[in-house]
C-alpha cells in the first residue's frame, strides 16, 4: 500500500513538472494562477492551459495505456520481453492511421486516428500468428523477432508515405518515434474514452487472465474459457494501444519497463498490478517527456526517443537473463 | 562420385551465371529508369562515344550511384554471410545485431562534432564498438555465449543505437536533420565517384584479407575440436573473421548508411541460387546477391513515387522484413529457435 502511495505521489509530481517546467520559466505560481484566476489576456496563462494541458492529458492517456497494455501482454504470453512497441502493435496502429490519411487524400486530421484500433488489432493478431503464439506458448525469442520484423516493415511503410508526401520532420517524428509535442492537435477526448474502455475491460478480466497463466488445462478446470479470455485481452490491448498511439504516436519500451516495477508495487495480484502499471506508466512517460524537453534547450528530445534510451538497456539486461530453455 | 561432383559444379556454374545476368539486368534497368527515361541504345551510344544523354547519365547522374550501390551491397552481403556461417544461424546478420546502426551512429556523431576524420574510419569505429558491446554483453554468467542470446542482445544494441541516432538528429538544425534522417534510413541519393572509389577501395582491401581467412572459416565449420586438431587457434580465428565482417559492413554503411536487411537476405538467397556450400562460394554469392538487392532497392526507391527520391532503406525495410518473418516461421518448423 505504501509503494502504491509513493507511485501515486510520483505521478502527481510528474504532472506538476509537466505543467510548470519548460523553456519559458513559469513556475508553480503561474500554474496556480492560470488554474484559479485564469486571465485570457495573459499569454503565459494561455500557454499553460493550451499547450501544456493537452500535453499532460496526452501523456496521462498514453503512459497509463501503454503500461497496462504491457502488463496484460506479459501476463498472457508469459514473455518478459512483450511490449506493444517491440511486438509491432504500435507500428500497426501508426501504419493504419497514416495509410488512412493517404487514401482519404488529406493530412491526418485527428479523426483518422480511429483507424489506430483496427491497425493495432491486425498487428497483434499477425504478430502472434507469425511468432508461433497460436500453436501453444510463443517463446520470447520468436515473438520478439516476429515483432521486430513486423515493426520494421510497417514503420518503413510509414516513413515512405510521410517522406513521399514531403511532410515536416515533426510529422515524421510523431509517426515513427512517438512524441507528445503535437498533443494539442490530437483527438484527446475520443482516445481517453477508448483508454477508459480498455482499462475497464482489462480490470474485469484480470482474474481470469491469472487463471489462464496457470496453464490452459487448469484454467478450463476452473471454469475459464481460454479462447474468450485471449479475445478479451486482445480487445483490451487493442483499445489501450490504439488510444496511446492516437495521442502520442508509437512510443516503444514503456510496456517493457512498467510491468516489472508494477509487480513490485502491486504485489502479484494482476488487478493491482494493472492499476500500478497505469500510475507508473503515466509517471514515467511524463518524467521522460519533461527531461527530454529540458536536457538540451532549445531543442527537445521526443518522448519516444527518451523511452527507447531508457528501455533498450533494460531490454539487453532482460535478454541476458532469459534462460536457455525459455528461448525454445 | 565424380559424376556427382560434376553435376554440382555445373549447378554452381549455372547459379553463378544466373546471378551475373541478374546483376547486369539490375544495373542496366537502374541506369535506364529515373526521372528521365533512357533507352538501352542511348546508354550504349553514351558508353561508346562519351556523348549525349547516355554519357551524362553514366558519368554524372546515375552511374556513380549505381556503382556505389554495387559496392555497398556487396560489402554488406559478404559481411552477412561471414556472420551467418560463423554463428551457424541465418538470423545472425550485422544489421539484425545492431552493428550497422552502431556504425551509422558513429558517423552521425562525427558529423555533429565537426571532425575531419574520414567516414569509413568513423563507421568502422562505431561498428566495432557495437560488435564488442554485443559480444561482451552476451556472455552469460557461467561464461557461455549462445547465438540466440547474441542475436537478442544485438537487437537491444540496435534499439539503443537507433535511439541514439534519433537523439543526435534532434540536435541538428532542421535541414541537416532531414538529411541525416534520410542517411540513417539508408540512402544512395547524390552519390559521386568519390563514394564509389571509397567503397571499392575499402572493399578490395578487405576482400584480400578475407580471402586469406576463408580457409579458417572452412575449418571452423567442422567444429572446434576438429579445427584445433588441424592446427587452428579457433578463438583467435573467429575473432579475426568477425573483425573482417564488421569492417566490411562498416565500409558499406560509410557510403550508403545503415541500409537494413541486405546483409540478412543476401547470404541465404545467394546460397539458394548458386547452391554453394563452401564458405568461399557462399560469401561470393552473398556479395553478388547483396549488390543486386541494393541496386534494385535504390531503383525502386527512386522510381516508385514520380519526382521524388525515397531512401533505399525504406524499400529494403518493406521487402526485407517479410523475408525475416518467413525465415522465422521456417526456423520454427525446423525447431531451431
Amino acid at each position: 500500500m505504501r509503494a502504491m502511495a509513493v507511485a501515486f505521489l510520483a505521478l502527481v509530481l510528474a504532472a506538476v513538472l509537466t505543467l510548470t517546467v519548460g523553456v519559458r520559466e513559469g513556475g508553480f505560481a503561474l500554474l496556480w494562477q492560470a488554474l484559479t484566476a485564469f486571465d485570457p489576456s495573459d499569454p503565459a496563462h494561455i500557454a499553460v492551459l493550451s499547450i501544456r494541458m493537452p500535453r499532460l492529458i496526452a501523456g496521462l492517456i498514453a503512459g497509463a495505456a501503454l503500461g497496462m497494455a504491457g502488463t496484460i501482454m506479459q501476463a498472457i504470453t508469459r514473455n518478459p520481453l512483450a511490449d506493444p512497441g517491440i511486438l509491432g502493435i504500435n507500428a500497426g496502429a501508426a501504419f493504419a492511421v497514416v495509410i488512412g490519411s493517404l487514401i482519404a487524400g488529406r493530412a491526418d486530421n485527428g479523426l483518422m486516428a480511429a483507424l489506430a484500433f483496427p491497425g493495432a488489432a491486425g498487428a497483434a493478431v499477425a504478430v502472434f500468428a507469425l511468432g508461433g503464439g497460436l500453436k501453444g506458448d510463443a517463446g520470447p525469442v520468436r515473438l520478439t523477432l516476429a515483432g521486430v520484423a513486423l515493426s520494421a516493415m510497417l514503420l518503413s511503410f510509414v516513413s515512405a508515405i510521410i517522406l513521399a508526401r514531403n511532410e515536416a520532420l515533426e510529422v515524421f517524428r510523431f509517426w515513427v518515434t512517438g512524441s507528445l509535442a503535437q498533443a494539442g492537435m490530437r483527438p484527446l477526448g475520443y482516445m481517453a474514452v477508448a483508454a477508459v474502455f480498455g482499462t475497464a475491460l482489462a480490470i474485469t478480466i484480470a482474474p481470469r487472465i491469472e487463471a489462464l497463466s496457470l496453464g490452459s488445462a487448469l484454467a478450463r478446470g476452473l471454469g475459464t474459457k481460454p479462447g474468450r479470455i485471449q479475445l478479451g485481452a486482445l480487445v483490451a490491448v487493442t483499445a489501450l494501444t490504439g488510444a496511446a498511439v492516437g495521442v502520442a504516436g508509437p512510443v516503444a519500451f514503456l510496456g517493457l519497463l512498467v510491468p516489472r516495477l508494477a509487480r513490485r508495487v502491486g504485489g502479484h495480484v494482476l488487478r493491482r498490478e494493472l492499476i500500478a502499471s497505469a500510475v507508473l506508466g503515466a509517471a514515467i512517460l511524463l518524467f521522460a517527456d519533461t527531461i527530454g524537453r529540458i536536457v538540451i534547450p532549445p531543442t527537445e528530445i521526443r518522448v519516444g526517443t527518451m523511452t527507447a534510451l531508457i528501455g533498450a538497456p533494460m531490454f539487453i539486461w532482460m535478454a541476458r537473463r532469459l534462460r536457455a530453455g525459455a528461448s525454445a | 562420385m565424380t559424376g556427382k561432383m560434376n553435376a554440382k559444379m555445373t549447378a554452381g556454374i549455372r547459379g553463378g551465371l544466373i546471378l551475373a545476368v541478374a546483376l547486369l539486368i539490375a544495373i542496366v534497368l537502374s541506369l535506364m529508369i529515373g526521372q528521365i527515361r533512357l533507352s538501352a541504345s542511348d546508354l550504349w551510344t553514351g558508353l561508346l562515344t562519351g556523348k549525349g544523354p547516355g554519357a551524362l547519365t553514366l558519368r554524372v547522374l546515375r552511374g556513380p550511384g549505381v556503382v556505389t550501390a554495387i559496392g555497398a551491397g556487396a560489402a554488406l552481403g559478404a559481411s552477412g554471410a561471414i556472420f551467418q556461417i560463423l554463428l551457424r544461424n541465418p538470423l545472425a546478420a550485422p544489421d539484425v545485431m545492431g552493428f550497422t546502426s552502431g556504425a551509422g551512429l558513429a558517423v552521425v556523431c562525427g558529423v555533429l562534432a565537426g571532425t575531419s576524420l574520414p567516414m569509413p574510419l568513423l563507421s568502422a569505429a562505431g561498428g566495432l564498438a557495437a560488435a564488442c558491446a554485443v559480444a561482451i554483453l552476451a556472455i552469460k554468467r557461467d561464461g557461455s555465449q549462445v547465438p540466440i542470446t547474441l542475436i537478442l542482445v544485438g537487437l537491444g544494441i540496435g534499439f539503443l543505437t537507433t535511439a541514439g541516432n534519433s537523439f543526435i538528429v534532434t540536435r541538428l538544425p532542421p535541414e541537416q536533420a532531414a538529411e541525416a534522417q534520410r542517411w540513417l534510413t539508408g540512402s544512395l541519393a547524390a552519390r559521386d565517384w568519390g563514394h564509389a572509389a571509397q567503397v571499392f577501395g575499402c572493399g578490395a582491401v578487405l576482400a584480400v584479407i578475407l580471402a586469406i581467412q576463408v580457409r579458417s572459416l572452412g575449418l571452423l565449420e567442422l567444429g572446434d575440436d576438429l579445427a584445433t586438431g588441424l592446427g587452428l587457434k579457433s578463438n583467435r580465428a573467429r575473432l579475426k573473421l568477425a573483425g573482417t565482417g564488421v569492417l566490411l559492413a562498416a565500409a558499406g554503411v560509410a557510403v550508403a548508411g545503415p541500409v537494413p536487411f541486405i546483409a540478412l537476405m543476401a547470404g541465404p538467397l545467394g546460397m539458394r541460387i548458386t547452391g554453394a556450400t563452401q564458405p568461399g562460394g557462399r560469401i561470393v554469392s552473398a556479395a553478388v546477391t547483396g549488390a543486386i538487392i541494393t541496386v534494385l532497392a535504390d531503383l525502386a526507391a527512386r522510381s516508385i513515387v514520380p519526382g521524388l527520391q525515397l531512401p533505399a532503406g525504406v524499400m529494403t525495410g518493406i521487402f526485407g522484413a517479410p523475408y525475416l518473418l518467413w525465415l522465422l516461421s521456417r526456423e520454427m518448423e525446423a525447431g531451431d529457435i
